[in-house]
C-alpha cells in the first residue's frame, strides 16, 4: 500500500512571508555592510561562507547578530529563525566572510541549546554570541564518508572521563577553530551501526589532538584531519544522552540544509557578471535569457527556503524538504559558473575584464564541493526517494 | 498567504465531482463534456472567486486562487477556468460585467491582430475570446469547430465577422502575462498529478523480482521529479502574487520559465519510468504530458520569459541579484507581509 505522498505541495512548502521583525533588521545588516570596512575583491567575496575573518566575526558578534536566535539569557539575541534568515541572506549576497562563526553559529549552539548540560550551556553559548570561539564539526573520517554510522573513532569510559581514539577528516576550518563537536563510537561495534553514537565538545588545545590542514584544489586550506591520540576528556564533554548521538546529529540537519547558503555560494560570481553585460553595448539574447533562467531558479529557491524557515520556526524538522531544498539549491550553485564560463567563452576575441575570470576560475574549481558538504547529493536523493515511499 | 481550506476543499469536492478522471479524458481526448462541467461550475459561484465583493465576487486574493488552479491541472478540469476567473476580475476592475457566463479565452494580440501565442487555446474549453488591444478589451464569439492543433486539441478561431458583445477600456493590464500565469498554475497542477502517478506506478511494477522503485536509479529519477514539481508549484504561485488586476511580468515570467522547464523535465522522467504503457492513448499519463507540452509552447516559452526576466536584470544597475529578487519578485515585496493571514 502506497503512502500518502509526504511531499504535498501545498503544505510543505506553503508560502510564507518574512514577518516585519525580520525585515528590519535588514536594512541594520546593510547599514553595518557599508559602514564596516571588510571590502575584498570578487574573487576572494566569492569564498561566499567558506571566507574566514575572525575580526570580522566578531564584529558581528558586537552587534549581536551571533547567536540570533539563541535566548537572551545565554548572551543570544532571542530573535527568530526568519531574522536570522535575513541576516544570512544579506551576509551571503555580498560574500562577506562568515566562515569564522559559521559552524558555531549555525549548528553547534543551537545543538548546545537543546541537548547541553545547563554548565555547557552557560560556558559555550555567550562566548560564541561573542565571536570569542569557532567551532568545527567531527564527522567524517578517512573510511565513514557518506556511510557516517559507521564512525571508526571511540571513547571508552576511563575514572574521571573518557578517552579519544582515532580521527576525523575534512574537518572544515578545523585548524581555525577551538572547539570540536564529534560524533563517535561510545558503545557497541561498527555492525550496529547508528546505536552506540554519541557527541562529545573537545578543547582542540587538549593534549594529544593534533590538526592537519589539507590543501584544496584551488590552494586553500579550509579543511583538515585531526588525529585524536588517547585523548583524556572530561565527563562533562558528553554533549546531550550516551548513545543519543544519530538522533541529535539529524535533529540539527533541516537546519544545515534549507538555508540561503544553499542557494546563494555562486551569487557573487553571477553579480559580477551581470555588472560586466550591463556594461557591454550590447548583449546577446542568449546571454539575457540565461541570466533570465538563474534568476527565476533563485528567486524560487528563495521562496521554498523562507517557506521551510516557517516550518524551523513552528519547531518542525522536515528534513526531506531541506533535501529537496539542498538538492535542487546546489545545482543552481553549480550550473551558475558552469553556464558563465560557457557563455563567455562564446567569443574567444572577447576582451573581458581579468577580476570577472579570476572570479569564474575560483567558483568553477571549487563548487564541486557545494554538493559534497551537508550531505551529497546522491545520499539527499536517497532520502527524498524514501519520503515518497519508495525506499 | 493561504486559501481558506474549507473554500479550497468545496471547490475540490466540486472538481472531483464534475471532472472525474473519465470526464477529464472525454473532455482532453474528445473535446466533450465541457458544457456540464461548464454549468456546475458556473453555478457554483467559484468563477467569480477574485472579483472583488463590491463586485459581487468573492474578493480573494490572487494568490488565495492560486491553490483552485492548481487543483484544475491535477484534475484535467479546462484552464479556460483560469481565463474566466481572470477576464472577470479585468472586467469588473474596468467597471464592467463579462456579458457572457460561459467560459472565455483570454486573447492577447499583437499590432497585426494576430494572437500572441504559438497555440491557440482549446475551443473545448471556451466559446469566447476576451481580445486586448492596446487598453481596449472586446468580447467576441470564437467560431464553432477547429482544426487540429498538432497536440489532438481542435484550437479556437476568433469569429472576425462578428461584431464583438461587450468593449471595455483598462490601461496597464496585459493578457499575455495573464494566460502565461494561469497556465503554469495548471501545468504545475498536471506536474504534480504526473509526480503522483509514476510514484505509483514504480511502486507496483515489478520487473527484476522486485518494484521499480528499488533500483537505485529509478529512486534518484523520481527524487529529481519531485523537486522539479515543487519549484514548479513555488513559481506558479508566484506568477499570481500580488494584487489587482494587472500581474507583475516579472513574476510572470517567473513563474513560466520554471513551470516550463519542469514540465520537460518530469515528462521525460514519467514516460521514461512508465516505458511503452505511457505512450499508449489508454493509458491516462499521456493527457497530462500531452497538455504540458502543449502549454510550453503557449503564451511564451521558457526562452521569451527567461529573457524578459534577464533583460530587467540587466536594466536594474544598482543592487545585488538578491536585492532585485526582494523588490521585484518576492511575492512579499509589495508588502504583503503587512497583511493578516486569510483564515
Amino acid at each position: 500500500v502506497l503512502e500518502a505522498p509526504l511531499i504535498s505541495l501545498s503544505d510543505a512548502f506553503r508560502a510564507t512571508s518574512l514577518p516585519p521583525a525580520a525585515e528590519h533588521l535588514r536594512s541594520d545588516v546593510r547599514r553595518f555592510l557599508a559602514e564596516y570596512s571588510w571590502e575584498r575583491p570578487p574573487h576572494a567575496r566569492a569564498r561566499s561562507w567558506a571566507g574566514f575573518d575572525a575580526d570580522f566575526s566578531r564584529a558581528l558578534g558586537e552587534r549581536g547578530w551571533l547567536g540570533l536566535t539563541l535566548p537572551k539569557a545565554y548572551g543570544g539575541g532571542g530573535a527568530d529563525a526568519f531574522s536570522r534568515f535575513v541576516l544570512v541572506e544579506e551576509l551571503l549576497a555580498v560574500g562577506a566572510p562568515v566562515a569564522a562563526h559559521w559552524i558555531g553559529d549555525r549548528q553547534s549552539a543551537p545543538l548546545l541549546l537543546h541537548y547541553g548540560s545547563e554548565d555547557q550551556r552557560r560556558f559555550f553559548l555567550p562566548k560564541i554570541c561573542r565571536g570569542e570561539i569557532f567551532f568545527c564539526i567531527g564527522m567524517s573520517e578517512p573510511n565513514s564518508g557518506s556511510d557516517l554510522a559507521s564512525v571508526r573513532t571511540h571513547a571508552v569510559r576511563d575514572a574521571d572521563g573518557w578517552i579519544l581514539r582515532g580521527s576525523k577528516i575534512w574537518t572544515t576550518h578545523a585548524h581555525r577553530s577551538h572547539y570540536m563537536i564529534a560524533l563517535v563510537r561510545t558503545s557497541g561495534t561498527q555492525a550496529e551501526r547508528q546505536k552506540g553514537l554519541s557527541q562529545f565538545v573537545i578543547d582542540l588545545v587538549t593534549p594529544g589532538v593534533t590538526i592537519k590542514p589539507i590543501v584544496d584544489l584551488c590552494g586553500d586550506a579550509h579543511f583538515s584531519e585531526v588525529f585524536f591520540d588517547d585523548v583524556r576528556l572530561p565527563a562533562e564533554a558528553l554533549v546531550g544522552a550516551e548513545g543519543a548521538g544519530w538522533t541529535q546529529v539529524n535533529a540539527e540537519l533541516a537546519f544545515e540544509r534549507s538555508g540561503p547558503e544553499r542557494i546563494y555560494s555562486s551569487i557573487v560570481l553571477l553579480d559580477l557578471w551581470v555588472d560586466y553585460l550591463a556594461g557591454q553595448s550590447e548583449t546577446r539574447r542568449s546571454h539575457r535569457a540565461l541570466l533570465g533562467r538563474l534568476v527565476a531558479r533563485t528567486a524560487a529557491l528563495r521562496e521554498m527556503s523562507i517557506a521551510v524557515t516557517g516550518r524551523l520556526a513552528a519547531g518542525e524538522s522536515p528534513l526531506i524538504e531541506a533535501a529537496l531544498i539542498k538538492d535542487l539549491g546546489t545545482s543552481l550553485e553549480q550550473e551558475i559558473p558552469a553556464e558563465i564560463s560557457a557563455a563567455l567563452g562564446e567569443d574567444p576575441d572577447l576582451a573581458t575584464d581579468p577580476e570577472l575570470i579570476r572570479t569564474l576560475a575560483y567558483v568553477q574549481q571549487i563548487n564541486p564541493a557545494y554538493s559534497l558538504r551537508g550531505g551529497t547529493r546522491e545520499i539527499l536523493r536517497g532520502m527524498i526517494a524514501r519520503g515518497l515511499g519508495l525506499r | 498567504m493561504t486559501t481558506d481550506p474549507l473554500f479550497l476543499d468545496s471547490f475540490v469536492r466540486l472538481l472531483d465531482d464534475v471532472v472525474d478522471p473519465a470526464a477529464g479524458r472525454r473532455l482532453i481526448q474528445h473535446g466533450e463534456g465541457g458544457a456540464q462541467i461548464w454549468r456546475a461550475l458556473q453555478e457554483s459561484g467559484f468563477l467569480d472567486a477574485v472579483v472583488p465583493e463590491e463586485h459581487d465576487g468573492a474578493g480573494l486574493s490572487r494568490e488565495e486562487i492560486a491553490p483552485l488552479l492548481l487543483a484544475c491541472g491535477e484534475r484535467l478540469a479546462p484552464a479556460s477556468v483560469g481565463h474566466t476567473m481572470a477576464a472577470r476580475l479585468i472586467a469588473a476592475t474596468a467597471g464592467a460585467r463579462l456579458a457572457v457566463d460561459g467560459p472565455v479565452a483570454l486573447w492577447p494580440v499583437n499590432a497585426a491582430g494576430r494572437l500572441r501565442s504559438q497555440l491557440a487555446p482549446p475551443r473545448a474549453e471556451a466559446d469566447y475570446a476576451v481580445v486586448q488591444r492596446g487598453s481596449t478589451f472586446t468580447l467576441q464569439p470564437l467560431v464553432a469547430g477547429g482544426d487540429d492543433d498538432g497536440f489532438g486539441r481542435p484550437a479556437a478561431t476568433l469569429d472576425g465577422a462578428a461584431a464583438p458583445l461587450q468593449q471595455f477600456e483598462l490601461p496597464g493590464v496585459d493578457l499575455l502575462e495573464w494566460a502565461a500565469a494561469v497556465s503554469a498554475l495548471w501545468m504545475a497542477g498536471a506536474i504534480s498529478r504526473v509526480l503522483e502517478m509514476t510514484q505509483r506506478y514504480v511502486t507496483e511494477r515489478q520487473q527484476f523480482g522486485r518494484p521499480l522503485g528499488g533500483f537505485q536509479v529509478v529512486q534518484h529519477l523520481l527524487a529529481i521529479t519531485a523537486e522539479q514539481a515543487v519549484l514548479a508549484a513555488t513559481a506558479a504561485r508566484i506568477g499570481v502574487a500580488g494584487e489587482g488586476a494587472a500581474l507583475d511580468p516579472l513574476r510572470v515570467a517567473t513563474a513560466k520559465i520554471l513551470t516550463t522547464s519542469a514540465a520537460g523535465e518530469v515528462a521525460r522522467a514519467a514516460h521514461a519510468l512508465h516505458g511503452a504503457i505511457g505512450i499508449t492513448e489508454e493509458f491516462d499519463l499521456q493527457l497530462y504530458t500531452r497538455q504540458l507540452k502543449r502549454l510550453q509552447l503557449s503564451y511564451g516559452s521558457e526562452a521569451y520569459w527567461s529573457e524578459q526576466l534577464g533583460a530587467a536584470r540587466l536594466a536594474a544597475r544598482d543592487g545585488t541579484s538578491v536585492d532585485f529578487i526582494r523588490a521585484r519578485i518576492a511575492p512579499t515585496a509589495a508588502g504583503l507581509e503587512e497583511r493578516p493571514l486569510a483564515s
